[in-house]
């Protein structure tokens, strides 16, 4: 199980992603997206697309847009060929903003975005710990899991979706114990709309997340762990042990 | 045609929310802008926009939908709008460029575009210069007000413009300057600047009249005049900013200066008292190593960027983040960047201090509340967008930073102890090796920091010494370097272009090969029109200098520009001690190395006995225990600065294992940790202190608290005793007035005596020796604002083991007690300035007591017996447990009556240093005894889980409930 690491132009988790998947037993690749582009062929070498986190291009003219227009000409087409085989991606906070602005999320229709993920409320970055639930139970990468206490960390991570969504494409919710968190902060950081939180495409083989899983890899990584020292792993991990479990 | 694009948002922005609270005016709307300086067909209009915004969120504005889109937000009826100033850096300007240049290719080349905030608003014209006032710098930034009617007419008739860069075509490469003239017109020179030739000055060199003497005997020896360029390097070079004239001056009867003796004296006797490899590189390099484990070393650096920051807020903080990095990446053969520090020190920003630069009201000083926001956004900025997390900091409020603001900004890096074999601390540029330089391109920003820092910020203070850091382009880099070229050994040696720019970071490197030749004509600029001085001595950001052995240039030139980075080679290092700068193959400086970097006259100062200052005495009285301690929580300087650690991201690399909001009840903690690898369970605890508010009384109590507090924060936090090590940045003030050159004296003195006392070194410091501010007040009145005296010591340990790392929770059942004795220290405390106190002592730092109590408690700690501690610093005891209280929602129970000695102010708000608040379980007291063995601690309580703070004394209980604290303590600092 091999999976590949995008990096360059200000993604800035490529490490800590890449090792996240080393520890449910991929193997993997950070590779720099001017090497990708000079040699789209390798993907064929990889089951899982990764989009780390990051400030691409400093977030100027919108987060993850001009990351998109740089995989738009690009790499477009062969991103979604990587999709359409039995294979996973994954956009984690910057990632995800890309993955929005390509329009492969939620629809991969045509290459025009259907959603957008604007400012947060607050108007300020925000870096703090939240509860969100599963709700698209049938992707691959959330299958088998209720609730993730995870880090989110952004500046714009608030859903905006011009036409209602189905259900089915969305991935994570933010709660406020237990039941959604109806806008409000800090259960819901951004101010994003029916408190989403990620989304998937249409078979759930490629998630966009605004919260960090691979930050919460671990139980010392919790906030106040301490009170449990003999926990191994945080909610992240589920995210990737489920990658693994799909390819076994 | 148009060469605008315009975009707005259809849902308010969160900017566009904060604004409008913050005005309480519900009609204010910013649109994105865009001007070119060609104009667009409606084909590439249409293309562009969409590349450029989004459809889902956003529109675009054209001719004929502007006003109908506009209006359905409100009846606007003034624009502002916000532009950078021609040359200023515009990092969304280059963004779009690359975006329009990427997908258009040839069919759209050759233009420029600036980046624009457009503030539509509905009010008052009081209201618009308010808001324009509050939004924008005019140190950068163009500001035009006017009609929204205007607004609807400049898009009809297409009239907005945009503004170019014009320099006047270069007149000369070179120009010799006769320095055979008068000491009245030589000091001219070194004030305000060289003349040009219509007689205008570039700017303040910093020189004084004794330096440029020395400059002028140098000349009449070789026989010639200087050039300008000379002059001008030299100013650069022997500046206070990189020659630390100050701290290497003989001072009184100390020859070797202040540095040598205290500092470097200090690190060389532990050294020599400690013998183990603890130490690895210190104060040679641009910043200080020590060791993490058998294959990493851990550095660190703290810089100051004050006068900058006052300038201009943002930029002066983004520049100082941003620079801070390249220092570790400039550490030996490059260290990744794995931590950011920060503390500012600033006036409060609900006061209007209304301070000029100049007579009658003219250029005044931004608001308080101006300088503070736009620091915080600018460590944000660059922090978050480097991916480099800023777990630890602090804020601290006094009047006396109104002149200027102090912004420390730090770094801690991670490098590998060998590369290929080689130490990869250690590095020489060799004679042969190329010079490249790479990263971004130069301009006129930043031209005279390093001069201009080495002075009291006054009138003269040149505008263009402004520089606005460009995040992404230094991560662009800093991967090449870290990621990709420093494992493979291809460069011989490697430094940042801070301050001084090429001038300085050239001629440091040169010192490891000889000399150096440059072609300036190579440097690639942001725009033509520099004068080679210019280009020299620029501190255009995001650069590094790299002396790379001729053999691999070609490999290295192509790795970077594969990852869209410049890679320019603009010359080499040579063995012969010279240092040689062409232009077009015009010599236009000469140098002798040993001059270069020696030649500077040295200082001879003095020092005396300052005179006692009257204090005001102010005692609140009739005022319950209880109000006491909710007034001392929502005191700025002890109030939570939670809402700074949320928006810095401290999550990043996954390695935050201490956070610094901790508890359930989220406290901002005085210490923090991170865990850099993986497979290693080290962390590295991080903490800092300084007192600036006992620098007056006792400047060297000052200093030995600085250093107990920020040693003692680590040990509490469960690093290694022997595994600490210290950074030293003074902020001082008018040090050319022998009094307060006795406080520096005094606080370096204790800077050697604490830490050869705890066994702690220093291992990489800087200072910053004028911030005074020079000007007028609002009645015209000439006035100067010194800050007091602050010395801020960083604190960076290697914490062993993850069970060794402490929380501040305690929990129900466990036993309270405070390690350390408490004296009736008051003076300077927090309780005195808000509540008051009678005849009082300032603290006085006990080290072998400390230590004892530090030792004990890292054994203690070792054997699980410490359920939680925190520190206790600023407010006293009676902070420290409330803090308690509210991070872990329990309840507590003091006994007021369990030492006697004191009152229960004292007891409870004293600031007696090195002492340490611990609860630990109840069946752990007898183990506990033992170790302490019956010295220097009292049980004051226990943790009764319930929802109160309960202080018994003789009499009577008094009560307070957690959330009530929680809410004083959570109090949002006003004005920001």
């Amino acid at each position: 199980m091999r999976v590949i690491v995008l990096s360059g132009y200000g993604i800035n988790c490529e490490d800590e992603t890449l090792h996240a998947f080393e520890v449910v037993g991929f193997r993997g690749s950070i590779v720099h997206i001017n090497d990708l582009i000079l040699n789209p062929k390798q993907l064929d070498n990889y089951q899982v697309f990764a989009i780390p986190g990051g400030f691409s291009f400093g977030d100027d003219t919108g987060s993850g847009n001009a990351m998109a227009k740089k995989i738009m000409i690009n790499l477009y087409d062969q991103l979604l060929n990587f999709i359409s085989k039995d294979k996973l991606m994954i956009g984690i906070c910057n990632g995800c903003q890309i993955l929005i602005n390509l329009g492969i999320i939620p629809e991969t229709s045509t290459k025009e975005p259907e959603v957008a993920l604007i400012e947060n409320n607050t108007g300020n970055y925000e870096c703090r710990w939240v509860d969100v639930k599963v709700t698209n139970k049938s992707s691959p990468w959330l299958s088998n899991i209720t609730t993730l206490h995870l880090p989110v960390a952004h500046q714009e991570g608030k859903f905006m979706i011009p036409n209602n969504i189905n259900n089915n494409y969305i991935g994570l919710q933010y709660i406020n114990n237990k039941r959604l968190a109806k806008g409000k902060f800090p259960y819901n950081p951004n101010g994003s709309q029916n408190d989403i939180a990620a989304l998937t495409n249409k078979y759930g083989n490629v998630l966009a997340m605004m919260p960090h899983p691979e930050r919460a890899l671990y139980h010392y990584h919790v906030p106040n762990w301490q009170n449990d020292i003999f926990k191994k792993y945080g909610d992240g991990y589920k995210i990737f042990v489920n990658a693994k479990n799909y390819f076994k | 045609m148009t060469n605008t694009i315009q975009i707005v948002s259809l849902e308010k922005t969160g900017k566009e929310s904060s604004l409008q609270k913050e005005y309480n005016n519900n009609s204010i709307k910013i649109l994105d802008g865009y001007f070119f300086s060609k104009k667009l067909d409606d084909k590439k209009f249409k293309k562009i926009s969409k590349l450029i915004s989004n459809q889902v969120s956003q529109k675009i504005l054209t001719k004929k939908n502007v006003n109908n889109i506009l209006s359905k937000y409100s009846k606007f009826n003034w624009v502002i709008e916000i532009k950078f100033l021609p040359g200023v850096t515009d990092n969304i300007a280059t963004t779009v460029k690359e975006i329009i240049t990427d997908n258009l290719k040839n069919s759209f080349k050759n233009f420029q575009l600036g980046s624009t905030k457009i503030i539509l608003v509905k009010g008052s014209k009081k209201d618009i210069t308010k808001i324009s006032n509050n939004e924008a710098n005019p140190l950068i930034q163009t500001i035009k007000i006017y009609p929204y009617k205007k607004y609807l007419d400049n898009f009809k008739k297409n009239t907005f413009t945009l503004e170019k860069v014009k320099l006047p075509k270069k007149k000369y490469i070179k120009k010799e300057i006769d320095l055979s003239i008068s000491d009245y017109n030589l000091n001219l020179i070194g004030k305000l600047g060289i003349k040009e030739n219509d007689k205008s000055r570039r700017g303040t060199l910093g020189l004084d009249l004794e330096s440029l003497k020395t400059i002028r005997n140098y000349f009449y020896s070789v026989k010639r005049k200087p050039t300008d360029v000379e002059i001008e390097t030299l100013a650069q070079t022997w500046s206070e900013h990189c020659k630390h004239k100050i701290f290497s001056a003989k001072i009184d009867n100390i020859k070797e200066g202040i540095f040598k003796k205290y500092i470097k004296g200090a690190t060389e006797k532990i050294i020599q008292l400690r013998k183990d490899n603890f130490c690895v590189s210190l104060f040679t390099d641009n910043a200080g190593g020590i060791e993490f484990n058998k294959n990493w070393i851990v550095c660190h650096k703290v810089e100051t960027h004050n006068t900058p920051s006052a300038l201009d807020p943002f930029g002066g903080a983004i520049t100082g983040i941003v620079g801070v990095n390249r220092d570790c990446l400039g550490f030996g053969k490059g260290a990744k960047p794995i931590a950011n520090t920060y503390a500012y020190y600033l006036a409060h920003p609900s006061k209007k201090y209304q301070l000029y630069r100049q007579k009658n009201n003219k250029d005044p000083m931004l608001p308080a509340d101006f300088i503070a926001k736009g620091i915080i956004s600018g460590v944000r900025v660059g922090g978050n967008c480097s991916g480099i997390p800023t777990p630890q900091g602090n804020i601290y409020f006094d009047d006396r930073f109104a002149g200027k603001p102090l912004v420390f900004c730090g770094t801690v890096g991670l490098i590998p102890r060998k590369i290929k074999g080689k130490l990869a601390h250690k590095k020489k540029a060799n004679p042969g090796d190329i010079i490249v330089m790479v990263g971004g391109r130069v301009g006129k920003d930043g031209i005279h920091g390093a001069t201009f820092s080495s002075e009291e910020l006054d009138p003269n203070s040149p505008v263009s010494a402004v520089q606005i850091g460009d995040p992404i382009t230094q991560k662009k880099m800093s991967d090449v370097i870290i990621r990709e070229l420093r494992d493979e050994n291809l460069y011989s040696s490697i430094t940042d272009n801070g301050a001084g720019g090429l001038s300085s970071s050239i001629g440091e490197m040169a010192k490891e090969s000889g000399g150096f030749i440059v072609d300036l004509e190579k440097v690639p600029l942001k725009y033509d029109g520099l004068y080679p001085w210019e280009i020299w001595v620029s501190e255009s950001q995001e650069r590094m200098t790299l002396a790379i052995p001729p053999a691999n240039v070609k490999k290295v030139i192509k790795r970077f520009n594969s990852r869209g980075v410049e890679a320019t080679i603009i010359g080499k290092f040579i063995r012969k001690e010279k240092a040689i700068v062409k232009y077009n193959k015009t010599e236009i400086l000469n140098l002798d190395m040993e001059f270069l970097h020696e030649g500077y006259p040295k200082l001879n100062l003095k020092t005396s006995f300052p005179k006692k200052k009257k204090k005001i005495k102010k005692i609140i009285k009739n005022i319950s225990l209880i109000e006491k301690l909710h007034k001392l929580l929502s005191s700025p300087n002890i109030v939570s600065k939670e809402f700074v650690a949320t928006q810095y991201d401290h999550e990043v690399q996954a390695t935050s294992i201490i956070k610094p909001l901790q508890g359930e009840g989220r406290v901002f903690g005085n210490a923090t940790a991170i865990k850099p690898l993986f497979n290693d369970e080290k962390s590295i605890a991080l903490s800092q202190a300084a007192y600036p508010q006992y620098a007056e009384t006792n400047p060297y109590q000052m200093a030995a608290s600085s250093i107990d507090t920020a040693f003692k924060n680590l040990i509490v936090s469960g690093a290694n005793l022997k595994k600490i090590a210290i950074l030293d940045n003074f902020c001082w003030c008018s040090s050319d007035d022998p009094e307060r050159l006795y406080q520096l004296k005094e606080a370096a003195k204790a800077c050697y005596d604490y830490s050869v006392a705890y066994k702690t070194p220093f291992i990489s410091g800087k200072d910053s020796m004028f911030n005074d501010f020079k000007g007028f007040n609002r009645s015209g009145k000439s006035i100067k604002i010194s800050i007091p005296p602050t010395l801020l010591i960083s604190s960076i340990g290697i914490v062993d083991k993850i069970s060794h790392l402490t929380k501040i929770t305690p929990e129900k059942g466990d036993i309270l007690i405070v390690l350390g004795n408490t004296y009736n220290e008051l003076e300077d405390s927090v309780y005195k300035k808000i509540i008051g106190s009678e005849k009082t002592k300032s603290p006085n730092v006990d080290a072998k007591l400390a230590l004892k109590t530090y030792k004990n408690f890292a054994k203690a700690n070792k054997l699980q017996l410490i359920n939680s501690a925190i520190g206790i610093d600023i407010g006293g005891l009676g902070i420290a447990i409330s803090k308690m209280a509210i991070a872990s929602k329990q309840g507590l129970f003091i006994d007021l009556k369990s030492q006697k000695k004191i009152s229960i102010n004292e007891f409870l708000f004293s600031e007696t240093q090195s002492r340490i608040l611990v609860s630990i379980k109840k069946n752990n007291v007898s183990k506990f005894k033992k170790i302490f063995n019956n010295s220097n601690y009292t049980f004051i309580g226990k943790c009764t889980g319930s929802n109160t703070i309960e202080f018994k004394n003789e009499k009577k209980i008094m009560i307070g409930k957690i959330s009530d604290f929680e809410k004083s303590y959570k109090q949002r600092i006003k004005g920001l």
